[in-house]
C-alpha cells in the first residue's frame, strides 16, 4: 500500500511539471532540465555515500561513461534514444561493479584518492582515442519533438520531458531500493561494519552493489547531460565531480529528497555569480571565475559548520527546541 | 640501449618531483589522518608567488625563498584556520568522517579560482633559471638538462633536511609521537596541536619546492599541477602513506614506471597507466612498501 501511495506521488508530480513546463519561459525550462539531471547525479552520490558509507569524488567519470557509450551507439548502431539510455546506464554500472570490486576493500582516504584519480584521468581519454573525437566531442542528439505536438512545443521543452520522465523513473528506482532490504543493509554496513558482518550481511558484495547501482544512476544521469548539452571531456572532468560532491554535501548526503535542494543551488550559482560579476564589472577573471569561488566556499563552510547538511542541523534544533 | 637511459633519466628527474609531493601528502596524513587534496593548490599558489617573484626582480633564487616561505605560511594558515575549526564541530554522521577530505577538496577549489581572479586562468610562462637543453656527451644528447640536476639536487636537498629532522632532532622525535600516539604525547608534555601544524608547514613547503621546480618545463595555470596531485598520491599509496622513506621511493618508482610506459608503450597511457599501477598497489600490497613496521622507524 505504502509504495503504491509512492508510485502515485511520482506519476502524479511528473504529471505537474510536466504540465508547468508549458506554461513558463525557454530558459527556465532548460534550467529544470538541468535541475533534474543533477538531482539525479547527487541521488548516485547519496545512495553511495549517506547508505552504503563509501565515498566517491568520481561519480562525474561514471556520468562521462553514460554519456559517451549513449553517444556511441546512437551515432554507430542507430538505436532510438531510449535504449542508448539504457546503454549509458548500463555501461556505467558495469565500469562502476569492476571498480567497486576494488574499492570494497578500501577505507575512505584510499577510496576518495583513487576515485579522484579516476575524475582527474578519465576525461583525458577524450584526446586518445579517434573514435572519442577529442576536444570536440560527440554529437548527441534528442532529435526533434513530434510534430502533433504543435508548433509551440519547442527544443527545450522536449528536453525537459525526456529528462523529466527518465529522472521521475530512475528516482522512484532509487526511492523503493533505498527503503528495501538492500537500503537497510546499507545502512547497517554504513553504521557498523562489524555488526552487519556478524548479522549475516555480506559485506563486500553489497558494497559493490551499492557502487554499481551508483555507477548505474550516474551514468543516465551522464547520457541525460549529455543531451541537452554536448558530450565532450570538459564537460565532465573534474568540475562536474566536484559539483556532485558539492551537491550532495549541501543536501545532507543523506537524504534522497535533499538532492533536489542541492541541484537547485547548483544550477542557481552562476546565475547568481552572473549578477555579481556584473556589478564588479564583469571582467573575463571574475566572470569565469566566481561560480567556482561561490560554489567552494559554499562548500568548505557546509562542511565546516554543518558537517550532515543544513536540514538535518534544522532539524535538530527544532528537537532540541521541543 | 641509449633509449632506455633516455626513459631512466627523464623517470628519475620526474620521480624526484612526484615525491616531493608524496611527501607532503604523507607528512599531512601522519598528522593530521586527513589526505590534504588543497596540496595541489597550495602548490601552485606558492608557485604564482614565485612566479610573481621572478618576473619582478629576475632572481630565482629570491623567487624560491620567497615562494617555499609562501607554502609554509599557506600550510600554517590551513591548518589553523580551516582544520582545528573543522575537528572542533566534529559530529557523528555519514559525512563527518569524510568532513576533512571534502573540506580538502572545497579548499582546492577556492586557491583556484582566486589565482584564476588575480593572475587570469591562462597560460604563464615560467622562465627556467638554467638551460633546459639536454647535457651532451661526445655525439650523444641525453634528455637530461641542468634544469633536471637542478630538480634532483633541490629535492634531494629537502629530503636530507626531512630525514636529518625527522631523525636527529627533538622536533622530529614529536613529530613521530604526535602522530603515532597522541595521547601518550600529549602526556610527556608534547604540544600535539602546535606539532601538526608543524607538519602541515613542512608538508607546505615541500609541495612549494616540488610546484617550482617542476613549473620551469612547462607554463603555469591555476590547474596544472592537477596531475601532480594524482601522481603524489599514487606515489604515496605505493610507499605506504605512512612512510617518508616509503613516499620517496614510489615516487621514484612511479616517475621511472611511467618513462618507461610513455617511452615503449605510448604517451596516450600516462592516465590509465598510473590508475593500473594504483590499483595494482592497493590490491597487491593495500599497506605499501614501507608500511607497518617500517613506519615507525622513517
Amino acid at each position: 500500500m505504502h509504495s503504491l501511495r509512492r508510485l502515485f506521488l511520482f506519476i502524479f508530480s511528473t504529471l505537474i511539471l510536466l504540465a508547468l513546463s508549458l506554461k513558463i519561459e525557454e530558459l527556465r525550462v532548460y534550467q529544470g532540465a538541468q535541475i533534474a539531471i543533477y538531482a539525479l547525479g547527487i541521488s548516485s552520490i547519496v545512495l553511495l555515500t549517506g547508505y552504503s558509507g563509501q565515498v566517491s569524488l568520481g561519480n562525474g567519470a561514471f556520468m562521462a561513461i553514460g554519456a559517451y557509450t549513449a553517444a556511441l551507439t546512437q551515432i554507430h548502431w542507430h538505436l532510438p534514444l531510449f535504449f542508448t539510455f539504457v546503454v549509458g546506464t548500463f555501461s556505467a554500472a558495469l565500469a562502476g561493479a569492476i571498480l567497486g570490486g576494488g574499492a570494497a576493500r578500501l577505507s575512505g582516504p584510499y577510496l576518495a584518492g583513487a576515485t579522484l584519480a579516476l575524475a582527474v584521468g578519465l576525461p583525458t581519454l577524450a584526446n586518445q582515442f579517434t573514435i572519442l573525437n577529442g576536444e570536440t566531442g560527440l554529437d548527441y542528439t534528442s532529435g526533434t519533438p513530434p510534430t502533433w505536438f504543435g508548433e509551440s512545443f519547442t527544443l527545450y521543452k522536449w528536453f525537459f520531458w525526456i529528462v523529466l520522465v527518465n529522472v521521475m523513473l530512475m528516482m522512484f528506482f532509487v526511492r523503493n531500493i533505498t527503503s528495501s532490504r538492500y537500503g537497510r543493509t546499507w545502512k547497517a554496513l554504513r553504521g557498523n561494519p562489524v555488526a552487519a558482518q556478524l548479522s549475516g550481511i555480506q559485506v563486500g558484495g553489497s558494497k559493490v552493489l551499492a557502487f554499481t547501482i551508483s555507477a548505474g544512476v550516474a551514468g543516465l544521469a551522464g547520457s541525460l547531460l549529455g543531451m541537452i548539452g554536448f558530450v565532450g571531456p570538459t564537460g565532465f572532468g573534474l568540475g562536474l565531480s566536484f559539483a556532485l560532491v558539492t551537491g550532495a554535501v549541501l543536501s545532507g548526503v543523506t537524504s534522497l529528497a535533499g538532492s533536489m535542494l542541492g541541484a537547485v543551488v547548483l544550477v542557481a550559482i552562476p546565475e547568481l555569480a552572473s549578477v555579481i560579476a556584473h556589478r564588479l564589472g564583469d571582467t573575463e577573471r571574475v566572470t569565469s571565475n566566481l561560480p567556482g569561488l561561490i560554489m567552494s566556499t559554499l562548500l568548505i563552510l557546509t562542511v565546516l559548520f554543518t558537517p550532515n547538511g543544513p536540514a538535518e542541523q534544522i532539524r535538530k534544533h527544532k528537537a532540541r527546541k521541543q | 640501449m641509449q633509449q632506455a637511459i633516455n626513459a631512466l633519466l627523464i623517470g628519475i628527474s620526474n620521480g624526484f618531483i612526484y615525491s616531493l609531493m608524496a611527501l607532503a601528502l604523507v607528512l599531512v596524513w601522519r598528522s593530521t589522518r586527513v589526505i590534504n587534496f588543497a596540496q595541489a593548490g597550495q602548490a601552485i599558489l606558492s608557485t604564482y608567488i614565485a612566479y610573481e617573484i621572478v618576473t619582478r626582480t629576475d632572481n630565482f633564487i629570491l623567487a624560491f625563498i620567497g615562494g617555499v616561505l609562501a607554502g609554509a605560511l599557506v600550510g600554517a594558515v590551513v591548518e589553523i584556520l580551516l582544520m582545528r575549526t573543522l575537528f572542533k564541530h566534529v559530529s557523528d554522521g555519514p559525512v563527518a568522517a569524510l568532513a576533512p577530505v571534502i573540506a580538502s577538496l572545497g579548499l582546492l577549489g577556492l586557491i583556484r579560482s582566486v589565482i584564476g581572479m588575480v593572475w587570469g586562468n591562462d597560460q604563464k610562462p615560467f622562465f627556467p633559471p638554467v638551460s633546459t637543453n639536454g647535457f651532451t656527451f661526445g655525439s650523444t644528447t641525453v634528455p637530461f638538462s641542468r634544469m633536471n640536476l637542478l630538480i634532483v639536487l633541490g629535492a634531494a636537498t629537502v629530503m636530507i633536511i626531512f630525514t636529518l629532522i625527522f631523525q636527529k632532532s627533538n622536533l622530529g622525535l614529536a613529530l613521530r609521537a604526535a602522530a603515532f600516539q597522541p595521547e601518550i604525547a600529549r602526556l610527556a608534555g608534547i604540544r600535539v596541536g602546535a606539532i601538526r601544524t608543524t607538519g602541515w608547514i613542512f608538508a607546505g613547503a615541500a609541495g612549494a619546492v616540488a610546484g617550482i621546480l617542476i613549473s620551469p618545463n612547462d607554463a603555469i595555470t591555476p590547474y596544472s599541477l592537477d596531475s601532480l596531485l594524482i601522481f603524489g598520491f599514487v606515489a604515496a599509496v605505493i610507499g605506504g602513506l605512512e612512510s617518508l622513506i616509503g613516499a620517496v621511493v614510489g615516487g621514484l618508482t612511479l616517475g621511472i614506471g611511467l618513462s618507461f610506459i610513455l617511452t615503449y608503450i605510448g604517451t596516450s597511457l600516462i592516465f590509465p597507466a598510473t590508475f593500473v599501477v594504483l590499483a595494482l598497489a592497493l590490491i597487491i600490497r593495500p599497506q605499501g612498501l614501507f608500511g607497518s613496521k617500517a613506519a615507525r622507524n622513517a
